[in-house]
């Protein structure tokens, strides 16, 4: 291996112009080659796409009447606002990520710190954070939605066990929600928690060691050592989970269908029943440049604290 | 790794009680959801429905899976979802190869706007192009076939993969390339035979990435693809419940059947696998 490396630099010395001169001239002819399938997929599967959706937005575009497509300008929009549908989505998906999101970063935070002690046996532990993040979306919602089954869940089994009366969980709108919420702070903690681990391996023992001499509590050290130090990772994680958890869709549609009633349907949800089910294109456009506009409000803080990062 | 054995107050943080509890709790939370399916593709349907509920089956039985391939045609969602998440980490893997060697080895001038073009991808909600792609594969005939699946898989995964790879082909030293294309290679002969081999690692784990990713997805899968013969398998997961019995029991089974798949690759694969995952967010 050295001994090539070395007869490589040795020739590359010896002539130098004529390869790097042809390196040059083909450099950005190559580029272009290189770059040229993943931009044509991009195109095609989202530039293209996006431009059709903002275009589709204002036309009144139903499948099912049969009517060519029509241009009604901001009529999709002015519907929208006056759709209970859409404001309770809306509003489920907000809150689904205001609760998920911090709920997974405590969640995932307290593995991470537990999964973090000194075993002598790592297999298990990786592996009992790497089958949540495994485990399909819409798997996890059938689980679950069997574990909070009314007669034979096993949520109401340990329930009873401690004397307290099960319920019927997806009977009522907020138990139904909180079943969604817990469902998806399992699901998605873990994947956090690898993050966060990962974050923890890298600070050096040495800090504790000597916070330990200078005589700061655990506490104090979690506070002043550990959690500056994993911010960085911390940050991209939740920004991550706030766009996955503005797409929430899997687990509602497997657990509850949205239901009772559209209690607890998401924005998503809705986008796919108006395109899929009622196949209303232009509505289901209009819905779809609200989600768009949300995740790209997030993502714009994404790129620019990346970029003070450097 | 150093086993801390402090004395006084500290030694419960480093102890055997707590390491037995922290491991308890990291075991139920991650592998109960997952055992406790299991457990109920096992029982009869009439242990299931005994209260107080059961917890580890009376009298195991296989009867579930045998009903679960015969009632719906699982072997066929099975082999759809494989062969839609194979040959999407295939082209994803393609792609984003070639895209990644640009980017670590050309010195492009507008680099950091084209990362900053994949990052932004990277976070872009796929649900949002539900309407305009259904429209195109509509338009297209598309509807109801893998292709349909394909391409919208291979971008979901593109932005990490060509992230990663990006880290990974930097890390290699550029002379080994060099050597190769005296020794009379193409540069993108030498892409292929110096720098991928050399990477193998890393481009093995964007593809397990990649694999799952696809392996997941569901509401690209349940929109596009309503057809029973060309089902992935979360989407057909949802043939079993009847219209008022949910059979639970070959539910379960199907389940089991699912996961099987992507936890064996999981198991033999995990410490890559947590490397690229924590990777890519660290990195961002």
């Amino acid at each position: 291996m050295t001994t090539s490396t070395l007869t490589t630099t040795q020739r590359i010395e010896k002539e130098p112009p004529a390869w790097t001169r042809m390196l040059d001239l083909s450099d950005r002819a190559l580029a272009v080659l290189l770059l040229a399938p993943a931009a044509i997929l991009l195109s095609l599967i989202i530039v293209y796409p996006v431009a059709r959706l903002a275009y589709t937005s204002f036309f009144s575009l139903s499948l099912t009447s049969g009517l060519p497509a029509e241009f009604v300008g901001l009529e999709n929009y002015k519907l929208m606002i006056d759709d209970p549908i859409f404001w309770e989505t809306t509003w489920n998906t907000v809150l689904i990520t205001l609760i998920t999101v911090p709920g997974a970063l405590v969640v995932g935070m307290a593995l991470a710190l537990l999964a973090n002690l000194p075993f002598r046996t790592q297999w298990p532990v990786r592996l009992s954070l790497l089958i949540p993040w495994a485990l399909p979306l819409s798997f996890a919602g059938l689980i679950f939605a069997w574990f909070f089954h009314s007669e034979y869940g096993v949520v109401n089994d340990v329930l009873n066990r401690f004397g307290i009366p099960g319920v019927i969980w997806f009977n009522s709108p907020n138990l139904a929600f909180a079943a969604i919420c817990l469902t998806i702070i399992w699901k998605t903690s873990s994947f956090m928690a690898l993050i966060i681990l990962a974050g923890l391996q890298t600070i050096p023992r040495s800090l504790y060691e000597a916070a330990d001499v200078d005589g700061a509590g655990r506490l104090r050290q979690f506070f002043e050592i550990t959690l500056p130090l994993l911010k960085p990772a911390i940050v991209v994680a939740l920004i991550f989970r706030t766009i996955t958890a503005l797409q929430t869709f899997d687990i509602p549609y497997m657990m509850t269908g949205g239901g009772p009633g559209t209690s607890t349907s998401t924005l998503a949800m809705y986008i796919h029943q108006n395109t899929v089910s009622f196949l209303d294109l232009g509505y289901g456009s209009a819905l779809a440049v609200v989600m768009f506009l949300l995740s790209m409000c997030v993502t714009v803080v994404y790129l620019r604290i990346i970029r003070t990062k450097g | 790794m150093s086993h801390v054995t402090a004395e006084g107050p500290a030694s419960f943080f480093a102890g055997k009680p707590l390491r037995f509890i922290a491991a308890t709790i990291l075991l139920v939370n991650g592998m109960f959801p997952a055992l406790w399916i299991l457990f109920t593709s096992l029982k009869t349907e009439a242990e299931l429905t005994v209260k107080p509920i059961t917890w580890f089956p009376h009298a195991p039985t296989v009867a579930n899976y045998m009903q679960a391939f015969s009632d719906q045609p699982l072997h066929v969602f099975l082999f759809n979802s494989f062969m839609v998440a194979l040959l999407s980490t295939c082209l994803t893997l393609l792609v984003s190869v070639l895209a990644a060697y640009a980017l670590a080895r050309l010195n492009l001038k507008y680099r950091g706007l084209i990362l900053s073009a994949i990052i932004a991808v990277s976070t872009f909600p796929l649900v949002t192009l539900l309407v305009p792609l259904f429209e195109i594969m509509r338009a297209l005939n598309l509807l109801n076939t893998w292709i349909a699946l394909i391409l919208p898989y291979t971008v979901l995964s593109l932005p990490v993969c060509t992230l990663m790879l990006v880290s990974f082909f930097e890390g290699i030293p550029r002379d080994l390339e060099n050597a190769a294309m005296i020794d009379g290679c193409t540069r993108l002969g030498a892409l292929f035979k110096v720098v991928v081999p050399l990477c193998a690692p890393g481009v093995f784990t964007a593809g397990i990435l990649a694999f799952v990713n696809a392996w997941d997805e569901f509401l690209l899968a349940l929109s596009f693809n309503s057809n029973p013969a060309l089902r992935t398998l979360p989407v057909g997961i949802q043939l079993y419940q009847g219209e008022f019995a949910f059979p639970w029991p070959v539910i379960s089974a199907a389940l089991v059947v699912g996961i099987v798949p992507v936890a064996i690759l999981i198991v033999i694969f995990q410490e890559r696998v947590v490397s690229g995952l924590t990777a890519g967010g660290i990195k961002g």
